[in-house]
């Protein structure tokens, strides 16, 4: 019996693909992860983040090839799930982002209470990022991930480089105000 | 750990992209939680998850219509309201153009002129039958109360005209004595 062409072709295109999103799962899914908690704050939804992605670049593994920068493609894809999940999840009680943070931050060489005291400013910070306008929230928190340049934050959010710039100044400028108001009050 | 020049929050502390406020502004919360290493065994649970995935997802959702090559890579980076967004916004474009064409057709096709109308001679029932020739039946009515006729008044004697129309009546003729 004879096997046609264009079947074998067709399965070795398609075990190519998988490879080539295998690899991209060992490649990148720790930047992914990376992105996706910096929104969502809670590792086993940043961990379905992850999977939902790569979930959905399987579904699109045909347009692999014309995709220039996979990290940026897959950062956007990720970017976009959590950002839904997070819009959807402003109807649920906020998770506690204190014991979420002591669980998750590095404890080398720190007291259990030097511990709790330094969760508590980082959920302090993470409050008042949560108050800045989303479109520089969003420039704030891609910039802190030292992979990503202004080009490729421009690219996540699809906007220009120097939107980008602005967006990250005012970011700042907000984020010192809110933070100096907070002191102020205590 | 940060080998990207272009990275807006490495820039130097002089650097015109806002205030210089360094662990005041909270970026070290921020650097922190982008630098958490991802949990282990992360790229495995994933691996089994894209194996486990149903076949219907792995092979599309079963469209009849594929979007152009160009457009499917920002489809697939992009939410599933962009996607659906662009095809509400292709189906609305089809409406309107079935919908619009067939308005223009319409609207360009008059009603041709009336011809010449010809008055046909009513046909008479082929049922056939008795005509009633036009006939009208009336109702039997109750015949009513009979009502006596006032006796007649012996006429009386004219007046006499008088004034203007004295002169052209004819004169009375005097009375008969017996």
């Amino acid at each position: 019996m004879e096997i046609p062409t264009s079947a074998v072709n067709e399965e070795a295109r398609r075990h190519a693909e998988d490879a080539a999103v295998s690899a991209l799962v060992d490649q990148y899914a720790g930047a992914l992860y990376r992105v996706a908690f910096s929104v969502l704050r809670n590792s086993s939804d940043a961990e379905d983040a992850v999977q939902e992605a790569f979930l959905r670049v399987l579904r699109h593994r045909d347009t692999l090839a014309e995709v220039r920068d996979h990290r940026v493609w897959l950062i956007r894809i990720v970017w976009n799930i959590v950002l839904d999940r997070k819009r959807r999840a402003k109807t649920r009680p906020e998770t506690d982002d204190v014991s979420e943070l002591a669980r998750v931050l590095p404890s080398k060489g720190l007291s259990a209470e030097e511990l709790a005291a330094a969760a508590q400013h980082h959920a302090h910070v993470l409050a008042c990022v949560d108050r800045l306008p989303t479109k520089e929230r969003e420039v704030l928190l891609l910039s802190a991930f030292e992979e990503l340049s202004s080009v490729e934050i421009a690219a996540v959010l699809d906007i220009t480089e120097s939107s980008v710039r602005s967006r990250l100044f005012r970011a700042r400028n907000l984020m010192a105000e809110l933070l100096d108001h907070n002191r102020n009050l205590r | 750990m940060n080998s990207n020049p272009h990275n807006t929050m490495s820039s130097a502390p002089n650097s015109d992209s806002g205030r210089n406020c360094g662990l005041d502004c909270g970026e070290d919360t921020l650097r922190l939680i982008a630098g958490l290493p991802a949990p282990a065994g992360l790229e495995e649970r994933v691996h089994k998850a894209l194996r486990a995935a149903p076949r219907s997802l792995v092979l599309g959702s079963g469209r009849v219509l594929a979007w152009p090559g160009r457009f499917r890579a920002r489809i697939a980076s992009g939410t599933a309201l962009e996607s659906n967004w662009m095809r509400a916004a292709a189906a609305a474009a089809i409406v309107f153009v079935v919908v619009g064409g067939g308005w223009g057709v319409y609207s360009r096709v008059q009603p041709g002129p009336a011809g010449n109308v010809i008055v046909m001679p009513q046909l008479m029932p082929s049922s056939g039958g008795i005509k009633g020739a036009g006939a009208i039946r009336v109702p039997a009515t109750i015949p009513g109360p009979k009502v006596k006729q006032p006796a007649k008044k012996p006429a009386t004697p004219k007046k006499a005209a008088t004034g203007r129309h004295a002169a052209s009546a004819p004169a009375p003729q005097p009375a008969v004595s017996q």
